[in-house]
């Protein structure tokens, strides 16, 4: 069967002449040719100025009891009403993206480092060091996340960093079997060889060598983290295992309006938190998906 | 089908079961007995009263020698008393909790699986085209919208709205009778917890698909004249279901874990609900309990799962 070949003019993109094109720059493009991605990446900036403009403004005070009637419906003062203990829903929604951001961003940082480092040696070493990870791993994937990291929690006491500890401590398994899989393929490679031959040390071989070409899919793993981190620490704080109370969060709010829900007169507490968290989440996984797409075209959809 | 190395394989994952609940029981024990307070105290018992107490349920001992003493009751089935409502045996409560769970559980995987294979067949052989973008678009809002998001928003809709249009003709009767329930009340439940992992299913089953359909043998059968249905059902999906089992550990970990939040949203009387009670109520020996049934539940769901896999795809052996 005869293949067309696509022309170099596809390739890239309006020129004649098939231009040279890093991996990187070629992963950028293909990135924000992808409307659904580059839309979620729009989104996620602006959450992070709101989430910024929440540091230092928002229209009313988030933890003023009676800055309007309590179970207020949605108005002109205030657009998104107000909760069961008259706070500006609107207020407290943009105070709320701090803890989900934080959660999100700093476990998946934690995870990332964690993950890697104890993947990567597990797979560069193997033998014994391997068997006591992958026990570990193991173990790890045989109690529920959700309830290790509540009892974390409830032995570390109510605070936003206990959270992303104990979330972290349930999430690094997923991204040490990665890692540990990379490692164990890149070790095998003719330029690690070259490497060791060279005299180069086992550290400068895990972290110099195997770690900036095991790279792409940690990278994307990650992005996966964040999304995940964020549901699990609404979950947390949707069962009433949150940041101590007057601080705003999206689970925590939503567990709040959950009783008017029930009760049938004020549907809005919880709506806006539930939207708020889904619309998040939704943009995390199409940024990931998009990333993936461009970034690490040997995995299938 | 049983060979000397499948049972071999399943002698050894029930020996790191047993090791699993051995680390993980003795991990919360240790978390929960260092913590501050104690079910007693509501009670307000102090000095002589409060020893004679811990006394009592050997609360005074040290705690390795607690948990030798909580594994000798284990092995025996018994998971000691609980201490929040004084001397009620913990292991008949926990075990009818976990027959409530487990029918919930069982009908969010029956929905899960339903929906997931009959979305991603779907939208694979109509690839490209509306229905295809339509299904998939509800698998990523499926593993992107948290379950009680679907939950709060299906009480809404149905016990609310549905209920005021209707005038009290349709709506979801939303406390939980009983201790099964109805199947009417479990349906919402069931739906809510089973959407979220469904979206998973459907992108696999449809990537999968994709690629099953366009081999040869399928090509072979079309050229036979076989009806499309045929092929579909009992050519392609059958070798399209072995990556799908591959999620079918995360899959029912993740309703496990879900469980928890759905059964405190509807009251249902479960081990979830059970689990965040006896936190909050101080009852350490209950929690310890179920932390213990959940490891071995997770251990022998993932090892039903590894054996599922040989059913499914010969080739698999172990």
């Amino acid at each position: 069967m005869a293949t067309i070949l696509p022309t170099p003019v596809e390739y890239a993109g309006g020129t004649l002449a098939g231009e040279q094109v890093s991996l990187w720059r070629d992963g950028v493009r293909r990135l924000r040719r992808n409307r659904l991605a580059l839309t979620a990446a729009i989104y996620l900036m602006v959450l992070a100025l709101i989430c910024v403009v929440s540091l230092f403004w928002t229209p009313y005070k988030p933890n003023l009891v009676g800055s309007c009637p309590t179970y207020d419906l949605p108005s002109g003062a205030h657009p998104l009403g107000c909760d069961d203990l008259g706070r500006d829903s609107l207020s407290r929604l943009m105070v709320g993206s701090q803890v989900s951001l934080a959660v999100g961003l700093a476990t998946a940082f934690i995870v990332l480092v964690i993950g890697v480092v104890v993947g990567l040696v597990a797979g560069y070493f193997r033998g014994t060091i391997d068997a006591f990870i992958s026990l570990a791993i193991n173990i790890f994937y045989g109690v529920p996340p959700l309830l290790v990291a509540v009892a974390l929690y409830v032995l570390l006491g109510p605070s936003l960093i206990n959270i992303i500890i104990a979330i972290s401590a349930t999430g690094w398994m997923d991204m040490a079997r990665l890692s540990r899989g990379q490692a164990l393929s890149i070790r095998e490679r003719e330029f690690i060889e070259a490497a060791r031959s060279g005299g180069a040390r086992a550290g400068k071989i895990v972290f110099g060598h195997i770690m900036p070409n095991a790279l792409g899919p940690i990278i994307v793993q990650a992005t996966f983290v964040i999304p995940a981190a964020i549901l699990t620490a609404a979950f947390l704080t949707f069962l009433g295992f949150g940041v101590p109370p007057p601080t705003a969060d999206w689970g925590g709010m939503a567990s709040e309006g959950l009783p008017s829900l029930q009760g049938g007169f004020d549907p809005y507490i919880l709506l806006w938190p539930a939207v708020a968290l889904s619309v998040t989440l939704l943009a995390f996984n199409f940024f990931g998906d998009g990333l993936r797409d461009a970034f690490d075209p040997r995995q299938k959809r | 089908m049983l060979t000397r190395g499948t049972l071999i394989y399943i002698g050894q994952r029930l020996v790191l079961i047993v090791f699993t609940v051995i680390v993980v029981s003795f991990g919360v024990f240790a978390v929960v007995h260092s913590l501050p307070g104690n079910a007693f105290v509501s009670d307000r018992v102090h000095g002589r009263a409060l020893q004679i107490l811990l006394h009592q349920y050997g609360l005074d001992l040290p705690i390795p020698v607690q948990y030798w003493n909580f594994l000798k009751g284990l092995v025996h089935g018994n998971l000691g008393v609980s201490l929040y409502i004084r001397d009620l045996p913990i292991t008949p409560l926990v075990l009818r909790e976990l027959s409530v769970s487990a029918m919930l559980g069982g009908a969010a995987l029956i929905v899960t699986i339903g929906l997931g294979i009959t979305f991603g067949v779907l939208a694979a052989i109509r690839q490209n085209t509306w229905v295809d973008y339509l299904l998939t678009g509800i698998a990523v809002v499926g593993y992107s919208v948290p379950s009680f998001v679907i939950a709060s928003l299906g009480i809404l809709i149905f016990g609310q709205w549905l209920n005021n249009v209707s005038h009290g003709a349709l709506f979801y009767p939303e406390p939980w009778t009983g201790t099964y329930g109805t199947l009417a009340e479990l349906s919402l439940p069931a739906i809510a917890l089973g959407f979220y992992t469904s979206g998973q299913i459907t992108r696999i089953t449809r990537a999968s698909m994709l690629e099953v359909i366009q081999q040869d043998y399928i090509r072979t059968a079309r050229a036979k004249g076989l009806e499309n249905r045929i092929i579909i059902i009992r050519h392609a999906l059958r070798n399209a279901l072995v990556p799908i089992t591959s999620i079918l550990g995360p899959t029912v970990i993740g309703i496990i874990t879900g469980s928890v939040v759905i059964e405190n949203i509807f009251g249902i009387p479960g081990l979830g609900k059970e689990f965040v009670e006896s936190i909050f109520q101080h009852d350490y020996n209950v929690t310890v309990g179920v932390f213990t049934i959940y490891a071995v539940l997770i251990g022998i769901s993932n090892l039903t799962v590894d054996l599922v896999y040989t059913v499914i795809d010969p080739r698999i052996r172990y």
